[in-house]
């Protein structure tokens, strides 16, 4: 077996990826044009290949892994470090542990999915690569132990995004990938001046940074008691590293790039950009700000719960206003990304958990929603709630989808979704009280909007026979789901449902994470600070 | 005098071979295209013998572009070996019983050597770059009596562009030539002869290009501003000699030392001739004609000056400060007028580029900032907190910046130089759209930006990441480490380490600029949808379109991975050969 899977998922992905693209301008034109033809299938076959290896790492078919047993600190599948810069402390660090996994196996399984869903883009020959390099730089982005290495894959994320935007968007995709490009780039800026600040603080260990002295081995920085002993500069690179996590999670008020990046982005962009990309902010957040500076983070509990409150109500109140599909489903995804704020300033083991699973549970109902309202406009050519009636009638599959992930969303209990609402709210409660009611009723208005838009399109009908269908159809019947989208929806479908009843194969990893993690790092910042909500 | 170069020999020979190979270039350039099938009828006899100067030309000499090539295997040449000279082994092998050596003018020792490589890798760029620049013409023929007067006017021109080649490229290796020598100068005034030959022959190639109206003014511009200069740096030059009684570095450096207090000769001497250096690397009040020369020269020849040109000023700069007049403790006397230099220069080339329309002007202010990155790191060596091996690590950093500047800045350049060759290239506008024309050249471009701009992983990130770094270790620990605030902490702080956060501040401003350039090649519609055209430019493997796609791939790789490691390497020892010395 191989002795690096971590780096053989990210790497393999991302090289055959950058070769499937590069490549064809290089061959003669007959072999080109022959490797272009079976790019597709390459990419999904190697996608495959990652989500089997990912797998049967979870099931420790592969290594023997007890997946229970990872404590704050402790990484499993870590390869020798290879330097890259020795110079300047950059290696090659790679492992997983409770908070890394679950995203891991999410953008392994969600990268088939969506190319599944969208089996028959156009170029595929560039589509389906640039879905592969997507893969190989959030894998990156989660895997990494190295600042340096995390930063770069952090910005490399960007690029496929952005092209997929740019390349497969709708009408306005202009502006909305210049606009997510220049919202995340501008606040990863700032996040490497948080870094670079760190990494002046690092003291030197043997082997690295033997020109300057200092290294961006995170797992040393973590261990590093105290790294910036200035408590005001503490607090200073604290804010620095929030507004590049604030900005990808995203919180309000720098979310504005979201919505108009998910109108424009082609399904399976969006589908990742959902799904993974903004649980990077939260992965971020979790791995660096509050790993490395506890102390700060439990000064800024009463910003984290502002924020996470606004980006609740807002998300939720402006949700209520949209009438375009997929910019409702994007401002959902600002409502509950403000939960896994919330989840996190509880400082429980049961709030950290419910954010963790949060983030896993969001990261499979999302791309379901954002597959739906991607079929919905290319079977229905449009994507407003209220042009049209009665789809259950025309399209079946399509409203079942729809049906269940708007009511996964909205956290219906046995659905992946509710576990972890219930916990973040029951956390926010035993830390916080009564202040509880705020995040709890805002989960009304979310019911709100998503029957009123479910009754809107899938139900009513005036005219029992046919429902009203939008002029964009220009009277053609609308046709129900391909086989490619109904298998991807399917299998998001069969997910949602299994983490909602069985949540246990990742809320026990979770849950022992955050309780160590809770323990071995907050309990001596708490006590510090006599810090008692 | 006279014994300074009786003891050439075999040794020397090969210690300056790339020297002696651009000096060999010059010559062949003036002799082959000459060359022609003349013959001499020895008297009295009909055997006749070839003389080969002057007949008819043959087929090759004729070739317009025999001089590119020559010069093109020339500067490879000499590239190479500089090389094989930068291998310690062979540097010593070779040298004197004495030392590195040669007469007591010059010094070969891997520094030098580190800069002959910079200096012909970008000189070779820009020669490459030129090939389609210059307009040439096969077959020329001599006006004839019966052409008419617009016929025999275009013949004419033909041949003086024709002619025009072996100028120009003549001109390149007596730069190169210039360069070269100066950066093994081991006194002032052969460091200063050596960066008037550089200079002039400079001069006029930013004047040479006439294919827009503003080339001579820039020429001129640039040759008046930089004679005065190079008149104040003389005029210092002979305040320290009256001072010192001679040049010689290492004895200038004794004399420094020893000297009690500022003697007002040596004082105004070295003040007068960092602003003769500082106007070299552009320098920030001295840099007033630089964005001028840049955008009224031919985008190659503006890359060679923002980076061989550059390189050479800060040579002379860090001869100058390190070597000469750095006290062995306590801080230099130049710290505060570098450090200010440094800040104000950056500042102002930032905000300049944001304000300009004309992406060779903002190439060229960002060139401007650039420089005073450097000299942030220089002052922070000044500061007189630096140890030998802070020292050490940041000339090593600017060394390396200047290095890996070569692929990206001179890379962004011939990005330019390829729009200039159809007519464009003065306006943001035609950069619109150039991802939709040709994505491969778009790409990099964007790579060089994001190198300019110090966005990791690439080389650009590393080098001021290291400069930052050296200036921060120095500084940082001055700070009371009992303050608890940011404010106290920043208080107790020595003001070096307020050069770091300029240099950080000023590249989160410079990205606005930088990203620009980026965007509108992916967001703009284009003027003209036709491909860019990817001239298969010089007759030999290598297309410009293929070097800009290798300077791009070079600024990854020296930004990460072992090929970094090793540049680092071996500007690390090059840095210690010279603090060493």
């Amino acid at each position: 077996m191989i002795d690096d899977p971590l780096s053989v998922i990210t790497l393999v992905p991302l090289f055959m990826g950058l070769a499937l693209i590069v490549l064809p301008r290089f061959l003669p034109k007959s072999s080109a044009e022959g490797l272009m033809r079976v790019s597709r299938n390459i990419s999904m076959g190697i996608a495959l290949a990652v989500a089997a290896i990912t797998t049967l790492l979870f099931l420790g078919e592969w290594g023997s892994i007890d997946w229970t047993d990872i404590t704050q600190g402790g990484y499993v599948l870590q390869n020798e470090a290879v330097n890259l810069i020795p110079s300047i402390g950059v290696t090659w660090k790679v492992g997983a542990d409770a908070l890394s996994f679950p995203m891991i196996w999410l953008t392994a399984i969600l990268i088939p999915i969506s190319m599944l869903v969208e089996w028959d883009a156009k170029r595929g020959h560039l589509f389906f690569p640039l879905l592969l390099i997507m893969e190989g730089a959030l894998l990156g982005v989660f895997v990494a132990l190295d600042l340096f290495v995390f930063y770069v894959f952090w910005e490399m994320t960007l690029i496929p995004m952005f092209l997929l935007i740019l390349l497969w968007g709708g009408e306005d995709r202009r502006y909305a990938a210049m606009k997510f490009f220049i919202y995340t780039f501008t606040a990863s800026v700032f996040m490497l001046i948080g870094i670079l600040v760190m990494y002046f603080h690092t003291e030197a260990i043997a082997g690295l940074g033997s020109l300057s002295g200092h290294h961006f081995d995170l797992v040393a920085m973590t261990a590093q008691e105290n790294l910036i002993p200035s408590e005001g500069l503490r607090h200073f690179v604290w804010i620095l590293l929030l507004i590049g996590f604030a900005t990808k999670m995203p919180s309000v008020p720098v979310h504005t790039w979201l919505p108009d990046a998910h109108v424009q982005a082609p399904t399976a962009g969006s589908m990742l950009l959902a799904g993974v990309m903004l649980k990077m902010g939260a992965y971020g957040f979790l791995r660096i700000s509050v790993t490395v500076f506890p102390e700060s983070t439990l000064v800024f509990v009463p910003l984290l719960i502002v924020l996470g409150m606004v980006s609740l109500v807002y998300g939720a109140w402006v949700c209520m206003g949209q009438t375009n599909l997929k910019r409702m489903v994007a401002y959902s995804s600002v409502s509950h990304m403000g939960l896994i704020f919330l989840g996190i300033a509880t400082m429980q083991p049961l709030g950290i958990a419910g954010a963790l699973f949060m983030m896993f549970a969001h990261g499979i109902i999302s791309p379901l929603l954002f597959a739906v309202a991607g079929a919905f406009k290319h079977h229905y050519h449009t994507l407003e709630i209220g042009s049209m009636r009665g789809i259950a009638h025309h399209s079946p599959w399509l409203a079942a989808h729809m049906m269940l992930g708007w009511m996964a969303s909205l956290g219906l209990p046995l659905l992946a979704g509710f576990v972890a609402e219930i916990t973040i709210l029951i956390a926010f409660w035993m830390t916080y009280g009564w202040l509880v009611l705020l995040p709890a009723l805002t989960l009304i208005i979310t019911a709100v909007y998503y029957l009123n838009s479910m009754q809107r399109t899938i139900f009513e009908s005036n005219d029992p026979e046919k429902g009203i269908l939008p002029e964009s159809l220009q009277g053609e019947e609308p046709s129900d789901l391909s086989w490619h989208e109904n298998a991807g929806m399917l299998t998001l479908a069969a997910l949602t449902a299994l983490f909602g009843i069985m949540p246990f194969i990742f809320w026990d990893m979770m849950s022992d994470w955050s309780s160590g993690f809770v323990v071995d790092t907050m309990i001596e910042a708490m006590q510090a600070q006599e810090w008692f909500p | 005098m006279s014994s300074m170069f009786s003891d050439l020999g075999l040794h020397e020979a090969i210690l300056l071979l790339p020297e002696i190979t651009m000096l060999s270039g010059i010559v062949a350039l003036i002799l082959i295209p000459n060359l022609g099938d003349a013959t001499m009828r020895i008297p009295l006899t009909r055997i006749r013998v070839p003389v080969l100067i002057g007949g008819t030309r043959f087929d090759f000499t004729s070739n317009p572009r025999l001089p590119n090539h020559v010069t093109n295997a020339v500067l490879f040449l000499a590239f190479f070996y500089a090389a094989l000279l930068l291998n310690p082994t062979n540097l010593s092998e070779y040298s004197l019983e004495g030392g590195p050596g040669i007469g007591n003018l010059l010094v070969v020792d891997e520094f030098s050597r580190v800069f002959t490589l910079l200096f012909t890798s970008a000189l070779l760029l820009a020669s490459m770059a030129t090939a389609t620049r210059m307009p040439a013409m096969h077959d020329v023929t001599i006006p004839q009596e019966s052409d008419s007067p617009e016929t025999a006017d275009s013949k004419v021109m033909a041949l003086i562009d024709n002619r025009r080649q072996v100028d120009f490229h003549i001109l390149l290796l007596t730069t190169g030539l210039g360069m070269s020598l100066m950066a093994m100068a081991n006194n002032l005034f052969m460091l200063f002869v050596c960066l008037e030959l550089a200079s002039l022959s400079s001069y006029i190639l930013v004047a040479f290009h006439k294919e827009v109206d503003v080339g001579g003014e820039a020429g001129m511009k640039y040759f008046i501003v930089g004679s005065v200069v190079s008149a104040v740096g003389i005029y210092g030059m002979s305040l320290l000699y009256l001072w010192n009684g001679n040049l010689d570095m290492a004895d200038l450096a004794a004399s420094w030392s020893a000297m009690e207090g500022i003697d007002p000769l040596a004082g105004i001497g070295v003040g007068l001739m960092i602003v003769a250096f500082a106007f070299k690397v552009g320098a920030a009040p001295f840099h007033l004609a630089v964005p001028d020369a840049y955008s009224g020269s031919s985008s190659p020849i503006a890359g060679v000056l923002a980076t061989a040109s550059k390189a050479m000023g800060f040579v002379a700069l860090i001869r100058l400060l390190v070597i000469v007049t750095m006290p062995s403790s306590g801080q230099a006397v130049w710290m505060l007028a570098i450090a200010l230099i440094a800040v104000v220069t950056m500042t102002w080339g930032n905000l300049a580029a944001l304000t300009s329309d004309n992406p060779k002007r903002i190439l060229a202010y960002s060139s401007v900032a650039h420089a005073g990155y450097m000299l942030a790191a220089m002052a922070a060596i000044g500061s007189g907190l630096a140890d030998a091996s802070t020292t050490s690590m940041i000339l090593t950093a600017v060394v390396f910046h200047l290095l890996v500047l070569v692929l990206f800045k001179l890379g962004a350049f011939l990005v330019l130089s390829m729009l200039e060759a159809e007519g464009r290239g003065h306006r943001m506008e035609d950069l619109h759209g150039l991802a939709v024309r040709d994505p491969a050249i778009a790409v990099s471009m964007f790579v060089f930006m994001l190198s300019l701009a110090g966005v990791p992983p690439l080389s650009g990130f590393l080098s001021k990441l290291l400069m930052i770094n050296g200036i921060v270790s120095v500084s940082a620990g001055t700070g009371p480490a009992s303050a608890t605030s940011v404010l106290s902490w920043a208080q107790g702080v020595d003001p070096v380490f307020w050069l770091a956060v300029a240099i950080v501040l000023n590249s989160a401003l410079s990205l606005f600029y930088y990203l620009r350039i980026g965007l509108v090649m992916f967001f703009e519609t284009p003027e003209s949808d036709s491909p860019l055209k990817s001239s298969p430019s010089l007759e030999w493997p290598l297309s410009l379109r293929s070097v800009i796609m290798i300077c791009a791939t070079l600024t990854l790789l020296f930004g990460i991975g072992p090929m970094s490691e090793s540049l680092l390497d071996l500007v690390s020892s090059a840095v210690d050969s010279l603090l060493s010395s």
